[in-house]
């Protein structure tokens, strides 16, 4: 990442080029830009990445599904700090590797994820209503998502989200929690870039925790298996239709 | 006041619960006339987002209904139905809903009187839960 014109972005950074003032305090999904890139690649050539534990656990899960190569890609570790890990709640911020930065502990609670299971039922379906009627139905937490790889989103298919209707209905994010429920990482992308401030991360976070319950399975786990809701134990993803649906 | 009666959406799968369904029909067992069969080939193709778009849309109850494990006319359709059921669950439960209003079961072609016995008991308890609280929100 390096500051520009007030604004930070994503930077490239070629063999021998001088990297100069980069910033790492940033938080920014950058496997979302390497999935656009990758397909770019001239065959052969290898492209290192800076890597958060959730992009590690994100890369896992490309590779799982053999979007990516994995010796094609390098792996750079980089250790939140505490500011970041605080925003995210994040229970598992070291990566297995650090390069850059120092690592420090996880949080063990999300408040807001504690208050909610603790809410009676009736309450937690009013909250996420409200919640929810704040969707203006923008994409930007499918679009910034690092692991939306979908090749036909089902979010764009007629029959489940119309076309017409802003708030969409409370089916849209249930829709994409059971989507992202084998894959999310919880990066908190979703809720950074979400414009209505709808808490995405928790509804993430209680879904992970009841999948982790029933299967004993957290997104990025590096273990060969394969998508765990469209596949079976050892069954291997070939054929050419869609992966996920 | 009227007794409350629920709306309930049963999927059936071709093979299996459909022919179940049929055999229950065939031998005269009373049910409850509350709910709406939608025969699919596969228990496997119903997609987690029927459920959850019938169940936002203020549908009571959602029943799926495929062959017992091993018995797949498709080999291993009905053990992905057994991995994505519960997930639904758990999403409806964490939302705020109660995760009894879906409900997987297994009926084979032979088992009318489970037919029955499965719909009479999940049409009581969807009673019981009450109308689906979706139903008034409208958005």
């Amino acid at each position: 990442m390096r500051e520009e014109h007030g604004n930070v972005g994503p930077v490239m950074i070629s063999k021998g080029e001088d990297p100069g003032d980069v910033r790492t305090d940033v938080p920014y999904q950058l496997i979302t830009i390497l999935s656009n890139l990758y397909p770019w690649m001239t065959d052969g050539k290898k492209i290192a990445v800076v890597t958060r534990k959730c992009d590690e656990k994100a890369l896992a899960e490309f590779f799982k599904r053999g979007y990516f190569a994995r010796d094609r890609v390098i792996q750079i570790g980089l250790a939140c700090n505490r500011e970041q890990i605080r925003q995210c709640r994040c229970s598992d911020p070291v990566p297995s590797v650090v390069d850059i930065g120092e690592p420090h502990g996880g949080l063990d609670t999300d408040a807001l994820s504690e208050k909610l299971m603790a809410m009676s039922s009736e309450e937690r379906l009013r909250f996420w209503e409200y919640q929810f009627r704040k969707c203006n139905k923008c994409f930007a937490c499918t679009t910034n998502c690092p692991v939306c790889f979908c090749d036909e989103c089902v979010l764009e298919e007629r029959t489940f989200v119309p076309e017409r209707g802003v708030p969409p209905g409370m089916s849209f994010h249930m829709i994409r929690a059971y989507h992202l429920s084998d894959k999310c990482i919880e990066c908190g992308e979703c809720e950074r870039s979400c414009p209505a401030g709808i808490p995405l991360l928790t509804l993430r976070k209680l879904v992970a925790r009841d999948f982790k319950e029933m299967y004993g399975f957290s997104p990025g786990d590096e273990k060969t298996v394969s998508p765990l809701l469209t596949t079976l134990e050892g069954e291997s993803l070939d054929g050419d239709e869609c992966d996920e649906c | 006041m009227t007794e409350f009666k629920p709306t309930i959406l049963a999927f059936c799968c071709n093979w299996c619960s459909y022919a179940g369904a049929d055999l229950a029909g065939v031998s005269r067992l009373q049910m409850p006339p509350n709910v709406h069969v939608v025969r699919v080939m596969c228990s496997a193709s119903v997609k987690p987002e029927y459920v959850m778009k019938a169940i936002s849309q203020g549908i009571d109850g959602v029943l799926v209904l495929g062959c017992h494990v091993g018995d797949c006319h498709y080999m291993t359709g009905n053990h992905r139905t057994a991995k994505r059921m519960p997930v639904v669950q758990k999403i409806l439960k964490d939302i705020g809903l109660n995760e009894k209003r879906v409900r997987l079961d297994w009926v084979s072609a032979a088992e009318g009187e489970k037919f029955q016995k499965v719909i009479v008991d999940f049409v009581d308890e969807v009673a019981k839960l009450g109308p689906n609280p979706l139903k008034e929100v409208r958005f």
